[in-house]
Order: structure tokens, then sequence, then C-alpha cells
């Protein structure tokens, strides 16, 4: 047996090789995602939510396993243990030191001592500054457990610099109302892309802000202008019939109350659907930009994405959380992965056969603070 | 029956045509470019359950980033039916792994409650300068009693330091003490953090005399001997504690909330025993009658279920309950108070004049 395992050690020397070849993805669906939704939210329940972390990982790898490329499916390796443990650390090391130093502060100086405003605006500062640090974190840790051809992923760089790099984002999002978003993200992606491996192979992302910039405008002026006329046509109405009603009008105090409170609602559903229906012209853009400024090997990216489309994802993914009572998340995932994978293609050719295996160390813990901070994803 | 199948090393991305045969319990396997290897069917693993139209991947514990990828439906057909570990899906070991931190998680939880409710907060209690305890103390009142008027005069402020020196003279075990009476027409008594006993003027009015009071004050007087005021603050902030754990929330902010205060000086059965018998104890020591204690704690009872406190004062002190609060054990407490012991005459708690000062203490 040992010779034997020598001997296949000695044949990892390249032998014959393979042309380099173009890569295709397909989603191909297994049976047993409701069998997994359902196990899993029974075991949910019987202890307490803890198995959560093992549920997300049965169905990281079901859809993993839906991925083929060229024929080969992804394999997710992460294990429930690990997503626990990250969770279990973040709340004996970070979660319960506040929570305690907060309840000693209100009973030793009063649940009014400023102190107490002070502990809370730290932790707020400090979700803020390492809300990059744990989404860097999540995704190193996605890629270090996605394997294709048993070779995995990794990123290579500093969750530190991303978090900083995050931080500052956001700041120059809020100051610039929001007309920093494209360069930002710009070079959020670049930072993050840039680090990214698959072996020993690298991605490379290159390209520019400027061309996001007319889609960002226009998204920009007609969230504006929708506002606006939104503002103007509810106060209207009830200053037309204010002024038109006149002495003699039926119009109680009543029916005001009634007429603003649909005023008011009627803000809302269009401010919350046609608003994000508008930006999601800007997501699409942004998506299909980036994946064209994103290289592998010989082969650039492409991602067929449009507005439609992400509405139409969006909306299904919002009625499934409803109508299951959350339950159905791993619909959602499924379909959120699906939606990349159909209209993901890399044009050119890759030398797959001369990747090798990553030689960065895997993180023992995963996501323990994405998980704490809720932060988006699978 | 041999079959066509490929290999991945782990180390490279490339895959590796082999021809792969059962042999015993063993799986060979071995190609152009692979030697011959032999794995052991039992140390095998499933990457995914077998599903048909999806290549069934398998790995072997020797060599854990190694994949070999199965094709031929017929031939993993026939090799999972006959080793059902192959099949994948939920296992036993994960599911232990599972039930082993469910199980710890709960007994932490458990573990945690226990020594922020049970076993700290008293510990606790004892420790917390006096300042605090005078502060915290002067909160809780304020919360209490709303607007009603604290009653002073010259003369019943004397009586109320004579009740006390009677009672507290020589016991060293007690922090520093005061006796107040509020402006309420309901029935009650409380001690409050840091040695704050309230009365109210409807509880001197309901007593029939001096020994009926200062029985009800040696009870409040143990309640602050043993720091219970303190104790239930500090178990307070543990369950808050607790519930932030639990919830993943901030636990609410239940000591700005006069309700709350309220439900704070509910005593358990066992804090109310043992401010009872520091009560018996002091009055046996002081030679007080303890038989005021008793009809007076028979009096309340006769009263509770019959007319509720007749005023309303708007005041927390509605809900809080009065000095014997009525859960089970009552009569019980209430056997508990004996007479001293024959040939001992009780002493004069306070002169005619001083107990009509002490009652008219609020006009």
């Amino acid at each position: 047996m040992q010779n034997l395992a020598v001997m296949t050690e000695q044949t990892t020397h390249p032998a014959p090789h393979h042309a380099p070849e173009r890569l295709t993805f397909t989603y191909v669906p297994r049976k047993g995602l409701m069998k997994l939704t359902i196990v899993n939210f029974l075991l949910s329940i019987v202890t307490f939510t803890i198995y959560r972390f093992w549920a997300k990982t049965n169905v990281r790898q079901h859809i993993w396993s839906c991925v083929h490329i060229n024929g080969e499916p992804l394999e997710y390796t992460g294990k429930g243990s690990e997503l626990f443990m990250g969770a279990l650390y973040v709340f004996l090391f970070m979660v319960l030191p506040i929570v305690l130093i907060g309840a000693l502060i209100g009973l030793v100086y009063g649940p009014e001592s400023p102190l107490l405003f002070v502990l809370q605006m730290l932790v707020i500062i400090a979700v803020y500054v390492f809300w990059g640090f744990a989404v860097y974190k999540a995704r190193k840790y996605q890629l270090s457990r996605t394997q294709w051809r048993g070779i995995r992923g990794t990123l290579s760089g500093s969750a530190m610099t991303y978090s900083l790099l995050y931080f500052g984002s956001l700041l120059a999002k809020s100051m610039s109302f929001g007309w920093a978003t494209p360069v930002m993200n710009t070079v959020l992606q670049e930072q993050i892309t840039n680090d990214m491996r698959f072996g020993d192979a690298a991605f490379k992302f290159k390209g520019r802000a400027g061309p996001l910039y007319p889609t960002y405008a226009a998204c920009w002026f007609l969230s504006l202008v929708a506002i606006i006329v939104a503002i103007v046509a509810i106060g209207g109405s009830i200053g037309l019939e204010k002024l038109f009603g006149g002495e003699g009008s039926t119009t109680t105090p009543e029916t005001y109350a009634v007429l603003a409170g649909f005023a008011i609602v009627g803000f809302l559903l269009l401010t919350a659907l046609i608003v994000p229906m508008l930006w999601s012209l800007y997501i699409a853009r942004e998506l299909r930009t980036f994946a064209d400024y994103t290289r592998f090997d010989g082969a650039q990216f492409n991602l067929d994405a449009s507005a439609g489309s992400i509405i139409w994802l969006s909306v299904v993914n919002i009625f499934i959380l409803i109508f299951t009572l959350g339950i159905g998340w791993p619909y959602i995932n499924q379909r959120t992965v699906r939606f990349v994978i159909d209209r993901l293609s890399l044009e050119g050719l890759i030398d797959v056969d001369r990747i090798r295996q990553s030689q960065v160390p895997l993180d023992k813990r995963g996501e323990g603070l994405a998980d704490a901070f809720d932060v988006g994803g699978l | 029956m041999a079959i066509e199948a490929v290999f991945f090393d782990g180390e490279y991305a490339r895959d590796r045509a082999i021809t792969l045969d059962v042999q015993g319990n063993d799986l060979v396997f071995s190609g152009q470019d692979v030697p011959q290897t032999r794995w052991s069917i039992s140390g095998l693993h499933p990457v995914d359950p077998p599903s048909p139209g999806q290549p069934f991947r398998i790995t072997h514990h020797s060599k854990p980033g190694a994949r070999l990828v199965i094709r031929d439906e017929a031939f993993v057909h026939r090799l999972v039916a006959e080793h059902k570990h192959l099949k994948g899906g939920y296992s036993w070991t994960h599911l232990k792994q599972v039930a082993v931190w469910t199980a710890g998680g709960i007994l932490a939880i458990a573990a945690l409650g226990y020594v922020l409710v049970s076993f700290l907060p008293q510990r606790v209690a004892f420790v917390l300068p006096e300042t605090w305890r005078d502060r915290v103390g002067g909160q809780v009142v304020d919360g209490l009693v709303g607007k009603a008027k604290r009653c002073n005069t010259p003369a019943g402020d004397s009586a109320k330091s004579a009740m006390i020196a009677a009672l507290a003279e020589g016991n060293t075990d007690l922090p520093p003490l005061s006796m107040e009476v509020y402006d309420m027409d309901l029935v009650n008594a409380f001690a409050a953090p840091g040695g704050k006993i309230i009365f109210t003027k409807g509880i001197l009015a309901k007593a029939d005399g001096p020994d009926e009071i200062a029985g009800v004050l040696a009870h409040e007087i143990g309640h602050v001997a043993h720091r219970h005021p303190e104790t239930q603050l500090v178990r307070l902030t543990g369950i808050q504690v607790l519930i932030s754990v639990m919830s993943g929330t901030n636990g609410g902010d239940f000591t700005s909330n006069v309700a709350a205060l309220a439900a704070l000086l509910r005593y358990s059965r066992d804090a109310e025993r043992e401010a009872d018998t520091y009560a018996r104890q002091t009055m046996d020591k002081a030679n007080i009658n303890p038989m005021g204690l008793r009809t007076f704690f028979e009096k309340m009872i006769k009263d509770e279920g019959g007319a509720a406190p007749a005023a309303k004062d708007s005041s927390a002190l509605d809900t809080l309950g009065n000095v014997f609060s009525t859960h089970p054990g009552t009569e019980d407490r209430i056997k508990q108070i004996t007479p001293l012991p024959d040939g001992r005459t009780p002493a004069q708690v306070l002169t005619p004049e001083q107990w009509k000062s002490l009652q008219s203490i609020c006009g």
C-alpha cells in the first residue's frame, strides 16, 4: 500500500498535456433540495437553531455540486462545525464581552450613563470599520472551500486592507450623496478580484469606473424625479381637495386623515418599488461591466445580466421568502447561483492542466463575523 | 468488470483517464500516467450522494485531496447497493456532533443563567460600594413613590429614630439604614437599596400599636441586612445579559421602567423567609413582642381579596404587592411567629405619645 502511495506521488510531474480549452458553465439540477430544506428546518427547531450552520453547509454542498464547468461539478468542502466555531468564537470573544461591559456600566453608573452611549457608539463604529473585514473573510472562506477538479480557490491578500478601503468607500459614498459609488465599487471590486486565486492561477481586474457613470447619473436623477413627483402628487391631491372642497364640502377631518394615510402608504410603496427597480438598471450595468473587466488566464468573463432579469429574480425571491416564512431560503440561494451561472461565460482559452493546488493555508473557522453582522450572501 | 473513470490527484487540475475495477474489498485503478492504486472500499467517502445525471465523486481517507469521478451509472448503482456507506446524505457522525453542540449550548446557557441569576447576585450585592447603593436606592424610591410627599415632623422623626434604635442597636451586620414615611393611602412598606426603608401613611393608620409597625420594620431591616434589594437589582442585570445573549438584542432597558422596579422588589419566598427569621431574632434580642407582627400579618391576609387598596396613587407600589405578599407558604410564615418565652415581659417600643406622633407624621 505504502509504496503504491509513493508511486502516485511520483506521477504528479506533467505527463500528456491537454490543449488550452474554453470553459462553459452550466447548472445541472439534482434531486434532494426539497428534502434538505425540510429536514434542515426540522433539525433547526430541535436544536434551537444551532443546526443552521450545518444546514447552510448542506445547502451549499448541494448547490455547488449542481454547477458544472465543462461537465465537472464544483465541490463545497466546508464543514458545519467550521461555521459553528466561527460564530462561537465571535460570540465568546466579541459579543459576550461587549454585553457584559454594557451590563456592568448599566449596573454601576445607571442606565442613563453617558458611558453606555459611548460604548454603543464604539460598537457601531467598529461594525462599520470591520464590515469589509467580515465580507472579505467570508468570501475567502467560501472560495477556499470551493473545489473544481480537486483544486481550491482563495483570497491571497489582507482582509484589513480591504476593510479600511470598504470603510473609506462608505464615507466617500455618503459624503458625495452617492456619486462616488461607481468609483468606490470599482476600486473595491478591483481589490478583491486581484486577490482571487484558483489554485496558483490569479484573477485579474482592470478597468475604469467612467463607463458606469451615464447609467448611474440616469438612475440618480430618475430616482430624484420619482421622489419629487410622488411628493408633489400626494401633497397636491390633498391640497386640491382642500382648495376646491371649500365650504359646504362633505370633506370631514376623518376623510382627511384617511386621505393622508393613503398618501403616505402610496408614497412608501412608490419609493419602495419604483426606486429599487430603477436602480436595478445600474446594478445590471455594474455586474456586466465588472465581468468584462475580469480575466482569468487567457479568458475574459461575460455576464449577460439585464435589469429586467434582476427585478424578476428579486421579486420571486422575496415572494418565496414571504410565502415559506423564510423556510425556503435554500431555493433563494439556488435561484441566485443559477441566475449567475446561466448568464456567465468565459471567452478565450484556459490552460487548465497547468494549474496547481493553492499553497495558501486554510482558515480553521469560517464566517463568524459575517454571521454576527448578518452580511448578505449565500 | 473494469470501467472508464477520471482521477484528480488534488495537486494539479489535470484530469487523468483511468480504468477502475472492484477486486475483493478494494477499488483498484490505473491509467496512462496513474500507477496502479488500491483503495479499500471501507475507507471510501462519497463527496455527494449518488444522483442520476451527475457524476459520482468519491475520495479515500489515505488521500483526502484526491477525487475519483465515475460516470458509469450501472457501476455506481452496484457499488452503492453493496456498500451502504457510499450513499452519503445525513451521517450519524454529523448529527451526533450537532447533538453534542446543542446539548453543550443548552448547558452553557443554563450554567450562565445559574451564575448570573442565582450564584452571583447576592455576592455582588455585598461588595457594592456604599455610594452606589445610596444613589441607586434614591432612584428606586423616586420611581416607586412617584409624586407622593415625604412626611417629616420633629416628634415623628424622633419616634422613627427611637424605633430604629430599638431594633438595630448592636446589630453589626447592618449597613446604614433609614426609615421614611410617604403620604400615600395604600398599605405598604418596602426596603430599597441603600438601606432605605419606606412606609406609607396607610400602613401606619392600619396598625393598632407600635409593636405591629416594629414587627414590619424588623422584617424590612431583615431585607436590608441580607442586601435583598441590591441582590434583585444585580439579578435583573443578569437576566438582561441572559436575554441579550440568547436573543442577540440588547435585552431591553429594565431599570428605567417603573413596572420593572416594582417587579424588582418582589422577593422570592426564600428571601421573605430570611427576612422573617431576621425579624424574629431581632425582636427576640430587643425584647419586642413578636405577636404584633403576627396580628398585623393576619390583618393583612384578611383584607386580601376584599377591597383592593382604595387609593389610586398612580404608583407602582400598587403592583408591588404588600409586605406579606401572598404566595403559598404564608400560613407557614405566620405559624413561625411565636410569643416571647414565658417569663419575659416585652419592652415598650414607643411611648403612647411617640406612637401618636409617628402615626400623625403626615398630618
